[in-house]
């Protein structure tokens, strides 16, 4: 270990946290003032982490520290939904930005990794709630089981664009995804099996036979039924964080990424483009209808209008404005697009204004996303200079 | 005499009314290094295309060690082992060197998903195995490469560049190496060094048959045992360079006709 190991540390801890603590202060905050405050705090933080040599090197530290930067993380997800046990709206939001997250994982292994530019996100999202209306509805199969089932159909679903999108490459992908999207969603409206225009019902999510929707207090202590949502969603970013680290650190890792920079090198070495492209798919669609399941079973229904283009947009632009690539980004861009608006309520009239605002400038000035991809470092860290 | 380890007969190859490669009867034996020269467009490029499967010929024959090579996809024929490098640098630039070296080494290594999610520990082995391996590989061709072996390959000079996508073809440990112009932008300094480390490589791995496309005569001299000029897809000469260079109608091709 270098010398100086402990600061290292110490500034793998403290910028996580000083993250997490910035959320939570954003979550609760009420007042415009305080808004404006976190936001530019917030952009003060990123400017000096990425422009000044001390902020290099505190963001340096923390990407040579990764596993306690992680840690660190996932002890101050569990303070901060503590902290707003009993807040529905809040624990909702948490909730919603972890599973969107959840699914721009799986986006980000089929866009970054694969180069696969999928723009039904949205659709497969949904795709994963029907499928739980359907199987809770219908079946008594566990209830988590089925949200592998959920991700299993998506995926399973995702093969009948996998032949359109082997033999298209860049823009025309995106056509491809595009019009299977629509067609989703108009079939789902058109079509009465699956509740037309008002879709489907979906009962509460209940894993061992705990069931989410009666949950008042946990232990004698009261808390919001969204705690326990809160808790599972994050715990299903943990796990595709963990699934995309293991994938993105390993020999496939490199072989995803080679078949997307140049198909004609990789295969010159051995390696054939539609496996590897079909694995980033598959493996990033079922993410993506896992969460949506989730999603499904804590909203209680599910309809067509979630399959749209615009949702699957939104998606997207977390992923390109989190930083292609970047699986923290996820998070970090989905509290921007989905938390920001509804914090910015207050000042209605400027709220999206403000948003927008917000994007461009981020992509003006960060154009690969708040939180760019790092190179990847494989094996033991010997012989690498800091 | 066993047979050659590459034997190529009749390979044609035409572009729409445009004959690239004419009637190519070329043979290989392990061990040998053939150094192969033409004026431009005289259809070598072409020839390391078909030998790796990206082209498709029109008529013609290519066995690798008496397998069909035309049988296979352009995967398999890697596999098989014929490496390569290429005109024009096909490296990952944003990556690590030592991602773009190993991407030389994955046809030899498991790449089943179950593998890289569960095995983790002999994951991490393998691949401190391989970094090692490149470190070493690298080091010969320029220690400077292999103390940044986690840096982005876009970082690196031009010349380091062609050493990386070298050092890819090596690791993989081939059976046949193309080497398409690797003194291509090098000064001659840089290329006398090239080519000591490659011929270094070649002593160690006795087996190993090269094809070298090159425009530099020294390093044909230096480095072939065997030279073969290709002049608008037809081989026009096949001997050694001293011969090469008495040769008319290499002369001809080269600098036209009244010379």
């Amino acid at each position: 270990m270098p010398g100086n190991g402990l600061p290292k540390r110490a500034a793998a801890v403290a910028i996580p946290a000083l993250a997490f603590a910035g959320l939570a202060w954003l979550l609760g905050a009420e007042r415009e003032w305080e808004i404006v405050t976190i936001l530019v705090g917030f952009l003060a933080v990123l400017v000096v982490l990425d422009r000044t040599q001390p902020g290099r090197a505190v963001a340096a530290a923390c990407r040579a520290e990764r596993s306690v930067a992680n840690a660190t993380a996932v002890i101050a997800t569990l303070v901060v939904l503590w902290t707003f046990r009993e807040e529905h709206f809040a624990l909702l939001m948490v909730a919603t930005v972890a599973l969107s997250a959840t699914a721009c994982v799986g986006l980000n292994i089929q866009m970054a990794f694969g180069g696969i530019a999928n723009f039904a996100a949205a659709a497969f999202f949904t795709l994963g709630a029907y499928t739980a209306a359907v199987l809770t509805g219908h079946t008594a199969l566990p209830h988590l089981l089925v949200l592998a089932a959920g991700g299993a159909v998506t995926s399973v679903l995702g093969l009948v664009l996998l032949l359109p999108v082997l033999r298209t490459r860049g823009h025309y992908v995106a056509l491809v995804t595009i019009a299977f999207g629509l067609l989703l969603r108009n079939l789902l409206e058109v079509n009465d099996t699956f509740g037309g225009p008002q879709g489907m019902k979906i009962p509460a999510f209940a894993p061992f036979g705990f069931d989410f929707g009666t949950i008042t207090s946990i232990a004698g202590i009261e808390v919001s039924f969204y705690l326990p949502y809160a808790l599972a969603a994050a715990a299903l970013f943990g796990m595709a964080f963990l699934a995309a680290r293991c994938l993105e650190l390993s020999w496939i890792g490199i072989a995803i990424d080679a078949v997307r920079t140049d198909p004609i090198a990789a295969s010159t070495f051995g390696l054939s483009p539609a496996r590897w492209k079909a694995t980033a798919f598959l493996i990033g669609n079922a993410m993506i209808g896992v969460a949506g399941a989730l999603y499904g079973m804590m909203n209680g229904f599910v309809n067509p209008n979630g399959a749209g283009f615009g949702e699957s947009l939104t998606l997207i632009s977390i992923v390109v404005l989190g930083g292609l690539g970047n699986l923290w980004g996820t998070v970090a861009a989905s509290a921007v697009v989905l938390a920001l608006p509804e914090k910015l309520q207050p000042i209605q009239e400027y709220r999206l204004l403000i948003f927008a605002a917000v994007v461009i400038a981020i992509l003006r000035f960060r154009p690969g996303g708040l939180l760019p991809r790092p190179l990847r470092v494989l094996g033991s860290r010997d012989g690498v200079e800091a | 005499m066993t047979a050659p380890l590459l034997a190529c007969s009749g390979l044609t190859m035409r572009f729409g009314g445009l004959v690239a490669l004419d009637g190519l009867d070329i043979a290989v034996e392990r061990g040998t290094t053939i150094g192969l020269v033409g004026p431009n467009g005289s259809g070598k490029t072409t020839f390391f295309n078909v030998l790796t499967g990206l082209y498709r010929p029109s008529a013609g024959a290519a066995a690798l060690a008496d397998e069909d090579i035309f049988a296979k996809s352009p995967q398999a024929i890697g596999r098989a082992g014929v490496a390569r490098t290429f005109q024009h640098c096909r490296l990952m630039l944003d990556q690590s060197v030592f991602d773009n070296i190993a991407l030389g080494a994955l046809r030899h290594r498991h790449l089943g998903l179950a593998a890289q999610f569960f095995r983790r520990r002999r994951l991490r082995e393998e691949i401190d195995a391989l970094v090692d391996q490149v470190r070493q590989l690298a080091n010969r061709f320029n220690p400077a490469i292999a103390t940044a072996l986690f840096e982005p390959a876009g970082s690196f000079t031009m010349i380091d560049r062609r050493r990386i996508e070298i050092c890819r073809a090596l690791i993989a440990n081939p059976r046949l190496l193309l080497l398409d112009e690797p003194s291509a932008g090098m000064t001659p300094e840089e290329t006398r060094r090239l080519m000591d480390d490659l011929l270094e490589f070649r002593r160690e791995s006795p087996d190993l048959a090269v094809i070298l496309v090159e425009h530099e005569m020294d390093v044909i001299r230096r480095v072939s045992n065997r030279c073969i000029v290709l002049n608008f897809g037809r081989k026009i000469f096949e001997g050694s360079f001293e011969a090469l260079i008495e040769d008319r109608d290499v002369q001809t091709a080269y600098l036209g006709s009244g010379h």
